[in-house]
C-alpha cells in the first residue's frame, strides 16, 4: 500500500497534466498539489518544466521520480547544448525522453511525461507543434491533438475529446485547456489545489495561474510552524 | 627556457611516463609541456570587471571548410569557458569530461560548479597518465576563465603534469616568454575590462610579433556580468576587435616583415 507497492505508486502523490496542440502554439497545464495519499502536503508543487525556448515537459506520477527525471533531462539537454553548440529541437527531445525511459525498462521511473514543443520547419516556414505522451517505460504516443496524464487521466480524456478542436490560437487554447483541466481535476481528490497553464508560442512563453477549488484535506506544515504559542502568565 | 636534455643519461629514462630519470624528472611530462610550448598561442587576463581569453586562430589551409565552432575556445558551462593550447584531440577529451562533471555537480547540488573545483577535477584526470602506466600524458595546457559566487572572477591554467594554478595573467604557446615578460610590466591589478582588452591585444601582438593585427586572426572571449547580475560569456565580434585595435595604438613598423606561424 505504500510508496513501493507497484500498483499504488502512481496514485501516491497525485497529479493532473494535460497538453494541447494549437495553430503554431502548444499549451500544457498541470495542477499544483503534492500529497501523500489523502493528505495534501504542498499546494505549490509545479509539474511542468521548461527544457529550452521551444520545449516544455510535464510529468506526473511519483513526485520524487518527477523531480529526478526532470533534473536528469535538464542535465542531458544542457550537455547536448554545450557539445553541439545548438539547442535540442522539440521532436529530438521527445524521442530522447522515450529512450531515456526505456533505459530503465526493468526498474522504471514511475512517471508519465508529456512533452510539448514547437519545431521550426524551414521548408514551409512554419512552427509545427510537437505533442508526445508516454507510458512509464517510454512508449511514445505522438499526435497533433492532445495528451493527458495523471490520476484523473480518464476524466481528462473525456473532457479533452469534448472541448478540443483543431487550429486554436493562443487565447482560445488557454480557455479550452483550462476548462478541460479544471473540470477533470475538481472531480479527483488526489489532484487539484491550484493549476498552472503554460502556452508556448514561437515568440513567448505565457504562464498563467488558475484559481481552483481548494477543499481537499489539508495538512500544512508551514502553518503549524508559524503559529505562536501564547504564554500564560502565572498569577502569584 | 627550453628543455635541457643531457645527452645519453636522460634519454634512457624518457620512454615511459612511469619512470623518473636519474635527475629526478619525468621526461614524458616535460616533453608534453614542450609540445604545448610549440603550439598556437593563447592568453588570459584577469580584471576586476571580468576575465579575458584570447587565442590566435589556427588557419591550416584555405581548403578547410569554415567551422561553426571554435578550435581553441570551448564553453564548459554557462559560467566557465576554456582556451586550449596543444593537441586539440587531447583537449576535447578533457572538455567533454569537464562538461559532464559540471552538469553532474549541478544535478547533485543545484548550484553551478565552483571554477576551482572543475579545474581540480580535470587536473586530476590529466595527472592520471603521468603516474599510471601504458598511456602518454595529455599534450595540452588549458586556460580556464570563469565566475562563481564564492571567488568571483578567476583564471586558472592546468598543464600536462596535472598541476594547476590561479593566474592574474598568463600566456601559453609559441613565444610565451615574450608575452609573459610583457605582461609582468604592463599588468595592473585594478584594470578595467576595456584596459584589459587593450592589454590583451598588445600582448597578443607581442607574442606573435604581429605588425598588422586583424580581427580575423584572433578570437577574444570575455567573461563578465550582465546588467541583471548574471554571468555572461561573450565572444567579441570582429567590429569590436577592430575598434580595439584602432584604440590601442598598435604601432606599425616601417619595414614589413613576412611572418609564418605553425
Amino acid at each position: 500500500m505504500g510508496i513501493l507497492g507497484n500498483k499504488m505508486s502512481d496514485q501516491y502523490n497525485g497529479a493532473a497534466l494535460v497538453g494541447m496542440c494549437g495553430k503554431e502554439c502548444v499549451a500544457i497545464a498541470c495542477d499544483t498539489r503534492l500529497g501523500v495519499q489523502l493528505r495534501t502536503i504542498d499546494t505549490n508543487f509545479n509539474k511542468v518544466f521548461k527544457v529550452n525556448d521551444r520545449t516544455m515537459i510535464g510529468l506526473t506520477g511519483l513526485a520524487t521520480d518527477i523531480q529526478t527525471v526532470s533534473a536528469k533531462l535538464h542535465k542531458e539537454e544542457k550537455v547536448y547544448r554545450l557539445e553541439e553548440g545548438e539547442t535540442l529541437t522539440a521532436s529530438m527531445f521527445a524521442n530522447f525522453v522515450s529512450h531515456f525511459l526505456y533505459k530503465q525498462r526493468f526498474a522504471p521511473y514511475i512517471v508519465t511525461p508529456i512533452v510539448a514543443g514547437l519545431d521550426y520547419d524551414s521548408i514551409t516556414k512554419e512552427w509545427k507543434p510537437v505533442m508526445a505522451g508516454y507510458d512509464l517505460i517510454g512508449c511514445m504516443d505522438q499526435n497533433n491533438t492532445f495528451a493527458v496524464g495523471g490520476t484523473c487521466s480518464e476524466l481528462l480524456y473525456g473532457a479533452c475529446e469534448s472541448f478540443y478542436k483543431e487550429g486554436m490560437g493562443p487565447d482560445e487554447i488557454f480557455e479550452v485547456i483550462s476548462q478541460a483541466l479544471l473540470t477533470s481535476m475538481d472531480r479527483d481528490i488526489l489532484s487539484g489545489w491550484g493549476a498552472n497553464v503554460y502556452i508556448l508560442t514561437p515568440t513567448q512563453l505565457i504562464t498563467k495561474k488558475l484559481l481552483t477549488r481548494v477543499d481537499q484535506q489539508l495538512f500544512q506544515y508551514s502553518n503549524l510552524l508559524s503559529v505562536k504559542k501564547k504564554k500564560k502568565k502565572k498569577k502569584k | 627556457m627550453g628543455l635541457l636534455i643531457s645527452r645519453g643519461m636522460a634519454r634512457r629514462y624518457d620512454a615511459k611516463t612511469t619512470s623518473f630519470s636519474t635527475e629526478g624528472r619525468l621526461m614524458q611530462v616535460e616533453y608534453a609541456i614542450e609540445s604545448v610550448n610549440r603550439s598556437t598561442p593563447t592568453l588570459g587576463i584577469l580584471t576586476k570587471e571580468g576575465v579575458i581569453l584570447a587565442a590566435k586562430k589556427l588557419v591550416l589551409s584555405k581548403l578547410l571548410a569554415q567551422e561553426k565552432m571554435s578550435e581553441k575556445m570551448y564553453l564548459i558551462d554557462d559560467h566557465i569557458i576554456c582556451s586550449v593550447c596543444g593537441m586539440s584531440s587531447d583537449a576535447l577529451v578533457l572538455v567533454e569530461k569537464g562538461r559532464e562533471e559540471c552538469q553532474n555537480y549541478f544535478y547533485t547540488f543545484k548550484e553551478p560548479i565552483p571554477v576551482e573545483r572543475l579545474v581540480e577535477l580535470l587536473s586530476n584526470t590529466i595527472h592520471i597518465p603521468t603516474q599510471y602506466g601504458s598511456s602518454r600524458p595529455f599534450g595540452t595546457s588549458i586556460l580556464f576563465a570563469g565566475y562563481d559566487s564564492h571567488s568571483k572572477f578567476q583564471l586558472y591554467c592546468a598543464d600536462p603534469s596535472g598541476n594547476y594554478a590561479s593566474w592574474k595573467a598568463h600566456v601559453l604557446g609559441i613565444n610565451n616568454a615574450n608575452g609573459i615578460s610583457f605582461l609582468k610590466e604592463e599588468y595592473k591589478d585594478d584594470m578595467s575590462l576595456e584596459e584589459g582588452l587593450k592589454l590583451t591585444l598588445k600582448t597578443m601582438c607581442k607574442t606573435l610579433d604581429a605588425t598588422h593585427p586583424k580581427p580575423e586572426d584572433f578570437e577574444i572571449v570575455v567573461v563578465k556580468k550582465d546588467l541583471t547580475g548574471g554571468v555572461q560569456i561573450v565572444p567579441l565580434a570582429d567590429k569590436v576587435v577592430q575598434d580595439l585595435i584602432d584604440k590601442s595604438g598598435l604601432v606599425v613598423p616601417e619595414k614589413q616583415q613576412p611572418h609564418t606561424f605553425n
